[in-house]
C-alpha cells in the first residue's frame, strides 16, 4: 500500500468490485485470484465471456492463466523487469496518453529516459517470457480503452514489492487507465478486514483514516479527543517489533494472528517469542502463537460478534451476531477495554460495538460522514468525508490526493537470494481455494479438509524424476534457514524448477524456509521467492 | 496408425464451425469416441469438458464404446417396422436400433461405419444406390425433379458445366432477384413455408456480418427421404442454389448441415463443391455432419449444433435471419427449397408459380412410403388431391387390403383417414383438417395395422428425439408414451381421454418448439379417427 | 433516448409503462408477482424451460414464455386467465409426477429449495395425475461432504448448469442426455471432486427443488428450534460476501449467500459457503488462560486481565513505554482494531501497533 500511497497519494483499491465486469482489458499480476478471491473472479470471468481480452502475469500455470488469452510465465521476482519492458514498448509504440500525462502526472521524462534501455529483448533475458509475449501485452493495455490492472501479494510480498507496485502504477499513468469505470489499480486485499484494520488506525505510522503520527494537527487532534500525551514519532512495523524482541520489545499483545505459522522464518520468529517477557493473546483457538502466551484471552468470533468489516473496495459492512459465544469468550473491544481500563487509561467505557465505531468514525477523515447506523446498508465506499456524502466508489477521479500522479524510477533487482549450487530451486508460496491461512478455521470445517486434507509440495512431472523424487513420496526441502518435510506431488501448473506450496498446515511449516528478505520501504516480507533443495526424504 | 491428436487438432482448429468436424475425425479414427479423445478435444478447442461431454451425449450416433462406430444400426421407423426390422436387428450382431434412416422407398437400411445397406430379413445386407424418383405418372411438369432422373447429373458437366441461374441472379443484382424470387410464391420446403424472398430480404437487410447461408439437410423426420435423392443425384442444384442466396443476401459463407445417416452423401456433396469451386467464387461452402439428433432440423437447435454448443433451440427472436450462426445475419432453407431456386431463376416466377394448381403455386416432393404398391418421391403440383397420389400415383393398396390412414408431414402432422383422402396437398387444406403438409412425408397404413400401436411408436419417435429442454414436450411426449403403451396411467377409457387431451393441449400451447407442439397432433388424431381401437386397447389391459 | 415512461403496453387491462429490454415476466413481477417459474434466476439468461410463465399476448397464436418475451409498446398482455392457469396447472402436476416428494424439502437443502413445493400447493399437484416413470437418479456414490446430489427430485430446469457456467464461468456441470432421460452430470459421470467444481455451492442455491443441497446444513434437519437467519459477511477474504448465518437456538445450521448482498450478488465460495463450522468447534477458547509454573490454566476475566495487565506495566516500567507491542488482527472487526490501537497510544504512549497485513 506504500507504495501506491506514495505515486498516487492512497493505498487502496482505487475501483470497486462491479468494475470487474467493465474492463476490455484486464492484467492480472501475481494474484491466484480464483483461489484467493473466488468470488471477485467470477466477475472477471464475466467479463471475459463478454469479450475482454485477460492477460495473466504469474510464474504458474494457475486456472486464471489457463483462462487467459495471453499468459505471461515470468520467473519468480522478476516483475519489474516485466513491467519496465511493457512501460518501454507504452512509449515506443506511442501508446502514451500525453493529455493525461501532461495534466496529471510529473516526472515523466524521467521515466522515458529510465525505461529507454528497457527492451523486451532484455526483459525475456531476465523473466523468461517471450519479448513478442511482452510487446503484445503492453500494446493490448496501451490500446484498452477502459485496462484495468488486479494484483495481490504476487506482487507486494517481495523485497521490491513497492517496486514492483510503482512499475505497475507507471503503466497506469502512462496511459490513463485511472480515474474512470473499468480501470484503475487494484490491490485486492487478502483478509475480510485487512483493510478495516488499517483503516481503524492498527498502523505505526497512521492514526485511524491514514492521518500521519507524524503529523503534529494530526498529535494535536487525537489528545484532544483521547485527553492524553500522544507521540509523534512513527512506530516500529510488525516485523522489526519482532526481530527486536527481546532487546527492544518485551511485551506483546497478539490479535488473532498465527504469527509463528503464517511468518516468514518462523523458528527465527517463535524464539523472538519465546524471549519476551510477557506475551497476551487474543484468539478463538489455542493456536501454535498462543501456546507461547504467558495469557490467552479467548474472543468471540464471527458469528457472534456485532462489528463492522471493510472489504477490498473500501465498503465498510456490518457484521452481525447470530448466536452466543461459547462459554466465558467476549468480543475484543471488550476484552481490550478492560484491559486498559486495567492499565488505567480512559476513555474505554463502551458499552457497545456501535460505540467504537461511531468513536472511530468521529476521528477519520475517511469515515467522517458514516455511522454504525449507516454501514448497516453496506453501500458506501470510502472516503466519506462528511454526512450526507455518497461515498467515493472510483478513486483518482481529476485528481489524486498527492496532487499529481508521481512516475517512479524503479529498477530490476535480484531477489534477496538466489538459486545457487546449494539452493538451487525456486520455491514460491501461496494460497489455496480449499484453505485459508493457517486453517485455524477452514481446518476445522469438512468440506475443506475433504478437498485438501494434506500440504503437498507441486513439483512439475519432468522434474520429479530429474530430481529422483516420487509423486505421492516425501521430500525435504531446505533453505538457508530451515528445512520441512512435505509430500511431493506432480503438476504442471509450476514451470521447471520452480515448486510452490501453501502456508496452511502447521504439520508442513513451510515458512521455517522462508524469510531471505524484506522489502525496505514497508517491511513486507519476500514470501514469494526462496531458493531451496529438494531431495527425497 | 491413423493420424495424431494434434495432426487432427491443428487441421480443424482453425477452420469454420469446427467440432462436429473434428469430433468426426476422431470417431472416424478412433471407431469410438475415447474419454482421451474428449480431453485432447476440449483443450485443442478450448471449450470445457463438462460441456462437450454434456453435447457428445446428446446426440446418437457418437459412440462412446470402443468399436462403437461400426457396429451396425438398423434403422426401426415406422415403415421399416413394418417391414421386420426387428427380426433384422435380431439377426445381425451387436446391432442396434436407430430412429428413421431417411430410405423409406426401399429395404430397411443399416448404417455400418461410413456405409449405408440396406436388408431384408432373412436375406442380409447389400449396398444399393439411393433409389431416384419412380417416372412421373402424369408426366406433369417437375421443378426440382425435371432433370433428376438424367444420366450423369450429379457432375458438373452432366449439370450443364456452369451455373447459368447464379450467373442470371448476378446479372439481376439482389434487387431484382429478391423481387423474381418473391413473385414465385416460393416457401419453405423443409416444414415451416416461410415466405423463401422475405427471409433472404430480411438477411440481406440485417446490419453485422458475415453472413451465412446454411442448407438444413439434416432430414430427421420420419418418412421423409426427398433431400437424399436431391443432394445425391442433383448437388449442383442444391450448391448453386445456397449460392443464389449468398448472391441475394450478401453472404460469404454457407454450410451444408447433412444428417449423420447419409454418409455417402457428403461424398458426392464434397466432390461438387471441388468441381464448382470457380462457380462459387468466394462463396465458402463447407459439408457438416450431425451425429444423430432429430432436433437439429429445428433450425436453432441445428445452428447450436453447428456452433459445436449444447443443441437445444434458442429463444425466439431474435431470429436466425439477424442472429443465426455466431448471432450473424444467416439463411436457413431446406434442401428442397434451394433446389427449387435455380430453375425458379432461370424459368421466372411466373413459371414456377403457374405449377401449382388453383391458388396453389409452385410444387412439392412428396415422400411416399409404407402400405402403397409404388411408394417413392413425387414432386406434385401443390394442391394435387391426396387420393389421386395414394391411388393413381402409387398404385394403392396391395389386392384385398384397404387404406385406413396416412401420416402427414412425416409423423408431425399426425393421421388422416379415409374420409380426408378427398383433401388436396397443400397447407390451407390440410390445416382445415387439423393437420399440415410439413416436409412432405406421407406414411401408409392399410387395414393389417395396429394403428394405437403405430402411435405408440411415433410418441416414443418423440420422446427420444425430445431435447429435454422445455417441461411440457420433455415430460408430455413420455406421459403421452406410457398411456399409448398402457405402462402407466388410467385404464378406464373417460380418464385416459381425459389425461391424454389435457397433457396434449398443453403440450400444443405452451411447448417451446415444433416438436412439442405437434407430438399431441398423434394422439388427437388416433382419438378422432379411431376411437373404437382406443377402446379396445383399454379394454385389454 | 427515450424516457422509460414513454413506453407502455396493457398488462392485465391497466395501462403499465416498462424499461426498454425488460421481459413481460419481469414487468409482470412488478406488478404482483404471480406468475409462476421454475427455470427463472435474476442472475442467469432466461432459459424459457418449465413454460410456467406463459402469458397471452394479443396477435400471437399461442401462449408465450413471458421470461423470454420482451415487452413491446402496446402490446396486449394477459397474465391470469383460465386457459394460462388451466397449462400451469397441467405443467406442475406433470412435474410433481416426476417429483412426487418436491413438496416435502427441507429449507436447510438451499436458498430456492422451497420454490416447487410451494407450486405444488398452489396448484394442488400432489404427483397423483400424470403419474409415470421418475427421471433422475441420485448420486449416492458421490463421497463430497458439501453438495448432495440428489437426482430423484430433479426437474430438469438447467438452473445448476446455467449458474455453474453464467455465473460462475466453471463449467463443471452439464446437461447430459436429452428428453426424458436427461441427467445433470460432469464429464464421464465422475463425482465432483474429479471435475472442475470448486464447490461454491451456487448450484445448490439456486436449485428449486433441493435435488442439489447443502450437506452441511442438512445433518441440522432434525435439530429442534426455529430456523432464523441473521445478516452478516464472509469471514474470509477480502472480498466481502453478504451471507445469512442460518441458526436454530444457539446453533449456525448453515449459511446461504445473500442475493442483494452488494460485493458478491448472491455469489459465495467453497469456504464461506461450507466452512463455518469451526466456530461451534469445541477446540475453541471457552476460558481465559493463565500461564502457572509452565501450564496454561483456566482462569477468570479478572484473574487473567489483571495477569495480562500486570504484565505490561511491569515491561513499561523496566524497559520504557517502548518495550509495549501490539498486533491487531485482520480477521476481526475494526472495533477490535481501533481498541487496540488506541489501548497503545494512550496507554503507552506510543505507535507500537501494526496489523497482520506484512507477514
Amino acid at each position: 500500500m506504500a507504495g501506491l500511497a506514495a505515486t498516487l497519494g492512497r493505498g487502496a483499491m482505487s475501483n470497486p468490485l462491479e468494475d470487474m465486469d467493465k474492463p476490455d482489458v484486464i492484467f492480472c499480476i501475481g494474484t491466484n485470484m480464483t483461489e484467493a478471491h473466488p468470488v471477485a473472479a467470477t466477475r472477471l470471468k464475466k467479463a471475459q465471456a463478454r469479450g475482454a481480452t485477460l492477460i495473466v502475469a504469474d510464474p504458474r500455470q494457475i486456472p486464471l492463466a489457463r483462462r487467459a488469452d495471453l499468459h505471461l510465465p515470468l520467473r519468480v521476482g522478476t516483475d519489474v523487469a516485466l513491467l519496465g519492458a511493457m512501460a518501454h514498448v507504452i512509449v515506443r509504440e506511442g501508446l502514451v496518453d500525453e493529455a493525461f500525462v501532461a495534466e496529471r502526472t510529473e516526472g515523466f521524462e524521467r521515466l522515458r529516459d529510465h525505461v529507454a534501455s528497457f527492451t523486451p529483448e532484455w526483459a525475456e533475458s531476465i523473466t523468461g517470457v517471450a519479448a513478442a509475449d511482452i510487446e503484445r501485452a503492453a500494446i493490448a493495455y496501451g490500446r484498452a480503452e477502459r485496462g484495468a490492472i488486479y494484483y495481490t501479494l504476487g506482487i507486494t510480498e517481495h523485497i521490491c514489492g513497492v517496486d514492483n507496485v510503482q512499475s505497475l502504477c507507471n503503466l497506469v499513468l502512462l496511459t490513463g487507465n485511472i480515474g474512470r469505470p473499468g480501470t484503475g489499480i487494484n490491490p485486492m486485499r487478502g483478509q475480510n478486514n485487512i483493510q478495516g484494520a488499517g483503516d481503524a488506525g492498527a498502523l505505526p505510522n497512521n492514526y485511524p483514516g491514514f492521518q500521519p503520527v507524524t503529523d503534529p494537527n494530526n498529535q494535536a487532534k487525537f489528545e484532544r479527543a483521547w485527553g492524553v500525551r500522544v507521540d509523534l514519532e512513527k512506530g516500529m512495523t510488525k516485523v522489526r517489533a519482532l526481530e527486536r524482541a527481546g532487546e527492544k520489545i518485551f511485551a506483546m499483545l497478539i490479535c488473532g494472528e498465527n504469527t509463528v505459522v503464517s511468518d516468514p522464518d518462523a523458528d527465527h520468529c517463535r524464539r523472538a517469542l519465546e524471549s519476551l517477557e510477557h506475551l497476551v493473546v487474543i484468539d478463538l483457538f489455542l493456536t501454535e502463537t498462543a501456546e507461547l502466551a504467558d495469557v490467552v484471552l479467548p474472543a468471540s468470533s464471527w458469528g457472534e460478534t456485532d462489528g463492522v468489516f471493510t472489504n477490498t473496495e473500501r465498503r465498510p459492512q456490518r457484521v452481525r451476531a447470530a448466536i452466543a459465544p461459547p462459554g466465558e469468550a467476549r468480543p475484543e473491544w471488550w476484552i481490550v477495554s478492560q484491559l486498559a481500563r486495567r492499565l488505567g487509561a480512559e476513555g474505554f467505557e463502551y458499552e457497545s460495538a456501535a460505540e467504537v465505531f461511531d468513536e472511530l468514525c468521529s476521528l477519520s477523515p475517511t469515515y467522517g460522514g458514516l455511522s454504525w447506523e449507516l454501514v448497516a446498508e453496506g453501500r458506501h465506499h470510502w472516503p466519506v468525508p462528511e454526512a450526507g456524502h455518497p461515498g467515493t466508489p472510483v478513486l483518482h477521479i481529476g485528481e489524486f490526493p498527492r496532487g499529481r500522479g508521481l512516475f517512479a524510477t524503479p529498477s530490476f533487482r535480484d531477489p534477496a537470494e538466489v538459486t545457487d549450487e546449494e539452493y538451487p530451486v525456486w520455491l514460491t508460496t501461496g494460497r489455496r481455494l480449499a484453505h485459508y491461512h493457517t486453517r485455524t478455521m477452514s481446518g476445522r470445517s469438512a468440506g475443506p479438509e475433504f478437498l485438501v486434507p494434506e500440504e503437498v509440495v507441486e513439483v512439475h512431472p519432468a522434474d520429479v524424476t530429474a530430481w529422483g523424487l516420487a509423486d505421492g513420496e516425501n521430500a525435504l526441502l531446505s533453505s538457508r534457514r530451515g528445512s520441512v518435510v512435505v509430500r511431493v506431488a506432480a503438476d504442471d501448473t509450476s514451470p521447471r524448477g520452480t515448486v510452490f506450496s501453501s502456508f496452511s498446515f502447521s504439520d508442513v511449516p513451510v515458512n521455517v524456509l522462508t524469510g531471505s528478505g524484506y522489502d525496505p520501504v514497508t517491511d513486507t516480507a519476500e514470501l514469494k521467492v526462496c531458493p531451496v533443495r529438494i531431495e527425497p526424504a | 496408425m491413423g493420424p495424431s491428436d494434434s495432426d487432427l487438432i491443428d487441421r480443424w482448429r482453425g477452420a469454420p464451425a469446427p467440432l462436429l468436424g473434428l469430433l468426426h475425425a476422431f470417431h472416424d479414427r478412433d471407431g469410438h469416441l475415447s474419454d482421451e479423445a474428449l480431453r485432447a478435444v476440449a483443450e485443442g478447442l478450448r471449450v470445457p469438458l463438462a460441456d462437450l461431454y454434456g453435447t457428445v451425449s446428446f446426440y446418437h450416433h457418437f459412440s462412446r464404446k470402443s468399436g462403437g462406430r461400426d457396429a451396425p444400426r438398423v434403422c426401426d421407423g415406422p415403415v421399416c417396422k413394418q417391414r421386420g426390422s426387428d427380426v433384422l436387428l435380431a439377426e445381425l450382431e451387436g446391432a442396434t436400433p436407430m430412429p428413421c434412416a431417411g430410405r423409406c422407398d426401399e429395404p430397411i437400411p443399416v448404417l455400418r461405419g461410413g456405409q449405408v445397406l440396406v436388408g431384408t430379413p432373412g436375406e442380409g445386407l447389400r449396398a444399393a444406390p439411393t433409389p431416384l424418383p419412380p417416372p412421373n405418372p402424369a408426366e406433369g411438369e417437375e421443378c426440382c425433379f425435371a432433370h433428376v432422373r438424367e444420366e450423369g447429373r450429379s457432375t458438373l458437366a452432366g449439370y450443364g458445366g456452369a451455373y447459368r441461374a447464379l450467373a442470371r441472379a448476378r446479372e439481376l443484382g439482389p434487387e431484382a432477384l429478391l423481387e423474381e424470387l418473391d413473385a414465385s410464391g416460393l416457401a419453405g420446403r423443409g416444414g415451416a413455408g416461410f415466405p423463401t424472398a422475405r427471409k433472404w430480404r430480411a438477411v440481406r437487410e440485417a446490419p453485422g456480418g458475415p453472413k451465412t447461408v446454411v442448407c438444413n439437410a439434416d432430414e430427421g423426420e420420419p418418412g421423409c427421404f426427398k433431400d437424399r435423392v436431391l443432394m445425391d443425384h442433383d448437388p449442383h442444384a442444391v450448391l448453386e442454389g445456397m449460392a443464389v442466396a449468398a448472391a441475394a443476401t450478401g453472404a460469404t459463407r454457407g454450410f451444408v448441415y447433412l444428417r449423420y445417416e447419409y454418409p455417402h452423401t457428403q461424398t458426392v456433396l464434397e466432390r461438387a463443391i471441388d468441381e464448382a469451386r470457380d462457380e462459387l467464387d468466394d462463396f465458402e461452402v463447407c459439408v457438416r455432419r450431425g451425429a444423430g439428433a432429430y432436433i437439429c432440423g429445428e433450425e436453432t437447435s441445428l445452428l447450436n449444433s453447428l456452433e459445436g454448443a449444447h443443441p437445444f433451440p434458442r429463444n425466439r427472436p431474435p431470429f436466425p435471419v439477424t442472429h443465426g450462426f455466431e448471432q450473424t445475419p444467416t439463411v436457413v432453407n431446406n434442401v428442397e427449397t434451394l433446389a427449387s431456386v435455380p430453375p425458379i431463376v432461370e424459368r421466372g416466377a411466373d413459371w414456377y408459380a403457374g405449377l401449382g394448381l388453383g391458388e396453389q403455386r409452385g410444387t412439392k416432393i412428396i415422400s411416399l412410403s409404407g402400405d402403397v404398391r409404388r411408394p417413392g418421391n413425387y414432386e406434385v403440383p401443390l394442391g394435387f388431391p391426396l387420393h389421386q397420389l395414394l391411388f393413381d400415383w402409387a398404385g394403392g393398396p396391395e389386392d384385398g387390403r384397404e387404406l385406413q390412414a396416412v401420416t402427414m408431414a412425416g409423423l408431425s402432422g399426425g393421421f388422416l383417414g379415409p374420409d380426408d383422402f378427398a383433401a388436396t396437398l397443400d397447407e390451407p387444406c390440410l390445416r382445415s383438417r387439423g393437420s399440415f403438409l410439413g416436409a412432405g412425408g406421407v406414411m401408409v397404413f392399410d387395414d393389417r395395422r395396429d394403428m394405437v400401436d403405430v402411435a405408440r411408436q411415433a410418441m416414443a419417435f418423440f420422446a427420444d428425439e425430445s431435447c429435454g429442454k422445455c417441461f411440457p414436450c420433455r415430460i408430455g411426449t413420455q406421459r403421452l408414451t406410457e398411456r399409448l403403451a398402457g405402462t402407466a396411467g388410467p385404464t378406464a377409457p373417460d380418464a385416459w381421454r381425459k389425461e391424454v387431451h389435457a397433457i396434449g393441449e398443453t403440450m400444443a400451447q405452451v411447448s417451446a418448439c415444433g416438436l412439442g407442439i405437434a407430438a399431441p397432433l398423434i394422439t388427437e388424431s388416433l382419438l378422432r379417427l379411431f376411437p373404437e381401437r382406443v377402446d379396445e386397447a383399454l379394454a385389454r389391459r | 433516448m427515450t424516457s422509460p415512461a414513454e413506453h407502455r403496453l396493457l398488462l392485465d387491462g391497466e395501462s403499465v409503462s416498462f424499461r426498454e429490454g425488460e421481459t413481460l415476466f419481469e414487468l409482470a413481477r412488478r406488478h404482483g408477482d404471480a406468475v409462476p417459474s421454475l427455470c427463472f434466476d435474476d442472475r442467469l439468461e432466461p432459459l424459457g424451460a418449465c413454460r410456467l410463465c406463459v402469458v397471452e399476448v394479443e396477435g400471437q397464436a399461442r401462449p408465450v414464455a413471458s421470461c423470454t418475451t420482451q415487452a413491446a409498446d402496446g402490446m396486449v398482455v394477459r397474465t391470469m386467465t383460465e386457459a394460462l392457469e388451466r397449462h400451469r396447472k397441467a405443467l406442475c402436476d406433470l412435474v410433481v409426477s416426476e417429483n412426487p416428494a418436491g413438496a416435502t424439502i427441507d429449507p436447510l437443502r438451499g436458498s430456492a429449495s422451497q420454490e416447487l413445493a410451494a407450486l405444488a400447493v398452489r396448484y394442488e399437484a400432489d404427483g397423483g395425475r400424470f403419474a409415470g416413470a421418475r427421471s433422475g437418479a441420485s448420486r449416492t456414490d458421490d463421497p463430497n461432504p458439501m453438495i448432495l446430489r440428489d437426482y430423484d427430485h430433479c426437474i430438469s430446469c438447467y438452473r445448476c448448469v446455467r449458474v455453474c457456467s453464467e455465473q460462475q464461468g466453471d463449467d463443471a456441470i452439464t446437461v447430459g442426455g436429452r428428453g426424458f432421460a436427461t441427467r445433470i452430470t460432469t464429464e464421464f459421470e465422475g463425482p465432483l471432486a474429479d471435475s472442475a467444481c470448486t464447490f461454491c455451492g451456487q448450484c445448490v442455491q439456486t436449485c428449486p427443488t433441493g435435488a442439489l443441497a447443502d450437506r452441511r446444513a442438512l445433518r441440522h434437519a432434525d435439530a429442534p428450534g426455529e430456523l432464523a437467519a441473521t445478516r452478516s459477511v464472509c469471514p474470509y477474504c477480502g472480498v466481502g460476501c453478504s451471507l445469512d448465518i442460518l441458526t436454530k437456538g444457539e446453533r449456525i445450521v448453515g449459511v446461504q449467500p445473500a442475493f442483494d448482498g452488494p460485493a458478491n450478488e448472491g455469489a459465495l465460495c467453497v469456504k464461506g459457503q461450507f466452512a463455518w463450522e469451526w466456530v461451534q468447534h469445541p477446540d475453541r477458547l471457552a476460558t481465559p488462560l493463565v500461564r502457572e509454573d509452565g501450564e496454561l490454566v483456566e482462569a477468570s476475566w479478572d484473574e487473567a486481565l489483571d495477569r495480562a495487565a500486570d504484565g505490561f506495566r511491569e515491561a513499561a516500567r523496566a524497559h520504557g513505554r517502548e518495550a509495549v507491542y501490539a498486533v491487531a488482527s485482520g480477521r476481526a472487526p475494526h472495533e477490535s482494531a481501533y481498541t487496540i490501537q488506541k489501548l497503545v497510544r494512550t496507554c503507552f504512549q506510543s505507535n507500537h501497533v501494526d496489523n497482520c497485513s506484512r507477514a
